[in-house]
């Protein structure tokens, strides 16, 4: 009895929204069968037709490209001093915010919070699982074993640097620690191997986060720039602006990998990969300057007059009351630009030669063990997962920093 | 509040004027906006501790006048002197008269992103250069003194239109002016909380703060006001006390708005 009442409320259900009319109907099976094609091809793809033996073979060049065995622990060190790092970092600046007053401080249970890092986390811990399964070694396991108990050590200290009682001095030594760390991790990597030795997914993560972290002070006075009151600055800046916009990506890095030497000597010029970071900053602060103008447009002019009223400098009205504003309207647009930027490092493969991610999917296809066997689309798939997984993590976090700084909407 | 009371006060402050010890003095001011004269020989004075209310027709120049005072328009030719400084084009000067004047704006302009705390500690402690603690004591006690101390860590976005309007009342407070300048302060408001804003600002004139107020309350302008502005297309049209100006106005062009708007 309840078994058929269950029955018909489906099948109400159905008429009323797959199969409303004629047409609804023709639709939903032609779509419903489209898909269920998609799934089957997608499933027998991934689970029965697919080589990924070719993968698995090639993992670390893939991942790390080229890099000499010899120095592989340093690139383990630098993992697991990252991973303590970003715990550290997530700790500290915890702290931070409970101490301004801008995050509670009621204890979260140990679940609640588990589960928040695992809503955040889940997808990237998946395809690292995934690599893990794939890799042939112990190596890997180690590694990303050590770097979680890192990580988990360092957002447990974090809170204690986060302290009142360390001072204003005491704050500056961490902060500044903190900054220092990546950037003696990565004189500690590049000693021991030249940067254009850098190779595979590893190299162009590294790439888009110099170029990130580069264009976006870079782009901020680019915009600050078009506006101001100066003729000269406003002339270049716009000149700057309207000319890199106009270039393609791709011709830009075409020039400065071969035009540079007719003007440079050899022995002056930087290195292929530092050339590819200085293209994709200067590239992406021309957009962002534009994505930052935009969002200085969205600040009502009252804002400025009332920071002007309280008898705030000219810069600190920009630095205090318009920039935080003009930022947080435009995370949408300059996250999507910084997604674009990552995506573009794989231009630097076919532009320049270097050695990353897409370039490798295709050069492994060539292996005296696999060519000819056309394999070009089990490689792109797996290049393609691990863009896809760090783009969508971008994009998920930028919209859990739009929330947390919506707070105070207009 | 009698007569009696009121035309002392104002004897009171005439006498000021005429020691010298004027707060804000404008004199021949004329500004234009493109071919368009906004305002055209402005000349007022007023003393410390008066309370001088402009009203007129919308489009007479009200809020302009008060704007030129603390340099948000530039006024084109004249003089605008407040506690002795006189208005130049030189940013540093601008800067210490807008340290010395407060400012009341009809749509709040509280910065959004901050609390409400920060709104108010901001300015102290960046142009004044207060300690963070200190800066939050005078803010608490800004607050108190708007009766809405329990608001301080919220954001504006949280609060209704009159409590913003005190939040942002005591965020001019908090620099400690000489001169408080409110622009329409209540025409953004619900009815229902136009009071509490007006309650807020009596308090204010009846602790001594020297104020100019553009306004279409009227009852407010008969109650506080030393005296009424009554400005038309740019002008000054007549000056004086309430009584006078609302009982026995001498102008036609004041009769003309008392008839349109009572």
């Amino acid at each position: 009895m309840s078994a058929t009442a269950h029955r018909s409320g489906a099948l109400v259900w159905a008429r009323r929204n797959l199969f409303r009319s004629p047409v609804d109907g023709v639709l939903s099976i032609l779509f419903g069968a489209l898909s269920l094609w998609l799934v089957y091809k997608t499933l027998s793809f991934v689970f029965v037709t697919g080589r990924w033996d070719v993968i698995r073979v090639n993992l670390r060049l893939m991942m790390i490209g080229r890099f000499p065995d010899a120095h592989v622990l340093r690139l383990a060190i630098t993992v697991v001093v990252l991973a303590a790092w970003g715990g550290f970092l997530a700790g500290f600046i915890r702290a931070r915010q409970i101490r301004s007053g801008h995050a509670s401080d009621e204890r979260v249970p140990l679940v609640a919070r588990l589960g928040d890092v695992a809503a955040r986390l889940w997808l990237p811990a998946v395809v690292v699982l995934l690599l893990l399964l794939l890799s042939s070694t112990a190596g890997p396991w180690i590694i990303v074993g050590i770097a979680i108990v890192a990580a988990i050590i360092g957002r447990l200290v974090g809170p204690f640097a986060g302290r009142p009682k360390l001072g204003p001095v005491g704050s500056g030594v961490v902060v500044a620690g903190l900054g220092a760390v990546p950037v003696a991790l990565y004189f500690y990597v590049v000693t021991a191997v030249g940067f254009d030795d850098w190779g595979g997914f590893m190299l162009n993560l590294f790439l888009a986060v110099c170029s990130i972290v580069l264009c976006f002070p870079l782009g901020i006075l680019l915009a600050l720039g078009r506006r101001s009151t100066l003729p000269l600055v406003r002339v270049v800046c716009t000149t700057y602006i309207e000319l890199v916009r106009g270039a393609p990506l791709f011709v830009l890095l075409l020039l400065a990998n071969v035009a540079l030497g007719f003007f440079v000597p050899n022995s002056l010029a930087p290195s292929t990969s530092t050339r590819a970071i200085i293209v994709f900053t200067l590239f992406t602060a021309a957009y962002m300057a534009e994505i930052v103008r935009g969002g200085l447009q969205s600040v009502p002019r009252g804002q400025i007059e009332a920071a002007k009223a309280v008898g705030l400098s000219p810069v600190r009205q920009m630095g205090y009351i318009v920039l935080p504003q003009a930022l947080r309207n435009v995370i949408p647009a300059q996250n999507g630009q910084l997604i674009s930027l990552f995506k573009d490092t794989t231009l630097a493969g076919i532009a320049m030669g270097l050695f990353e991610l897409l370039n490798v999917a295709g050069a492994i296809t060539a292996q005296p063990d696999f060519r000819g066997q056309g394999l070009i689309g089990e490689t792109i798939t797996f290049a393609a997962l691990l863009f896809w997984t760090v783009a969508f993590t971008m994009s998920r976090e930028s919209q859990r920093l739009e929330k947390r700084l919506g707070v105070g909407v207009r | 509040m009698t007569d009696d009371n009121e035309s002392a006060v104002f004897a009171d402050a005439t006498e000021m004027r005429g020691s010298g010890t004027a707060m804000i003095e404008l004199e021949h001011v004329d500004k234009f906006f493109g071919k368009f004269q906004a305002l055209s020989d402005i000349n007022l004075k007023v003393a410390a501790q008066e309370v001088v209310v402009v009203i007129g027709p919308s489009g007479s120049g009200k809020s302009t006048v008060i704007r030129c005072i603390n340099r948000l328009e530039e006024h084109d030719a004249g003089r605008i002197v407040v506690d002795g400084t006189e208005l130049s084009n030189d940013i540093r000067n601008i800067q210490e008269i807008r340290r010395e004047t407060g400012m009341v704006f009809q749509s709040f302009n509280l910065f959004p992103h901050l609390s409400v705390l920060d709104n108010i500690t901001l300015a102290p402690r960046k142009v004044r250069k207060l300690p963070k603690r200190a800066a939050e004591e005078l803010g608490m006690a800004m607050l108190e003194m708007v009766k809405i101390p329990e608001q301080a860590s919220k954001y504006p976005g949280q609060l209704s239109g009159g409590q913003q309007q005190r939040v942002a009342i005591a965020r001019s407070l908090a620099m400690k002016p000489k001169v408080m300048l409110f622009d329409e302060p209540t025409s953004a408001l619900d009815p229902e909380m136009i009071n509490e804003v007006l309650d807020t600002m009596k308090e204010l004139a009846a602790s001594g703060m020297t104020m100019i107020v553009v306004t279409h309350e009227m009852g407010f302008a008969r109650e506080v006001a030393n005296r009424v502005v009554f400005m038309a297309d740019g002008q000054i049209v007549e000056v004086g006390t309430p009584e006078h100006f609302f009982e026995n106005p001498s102008e036609d062009r004041t009769k003309l708005f008392l008839s349109q708007i009572l």
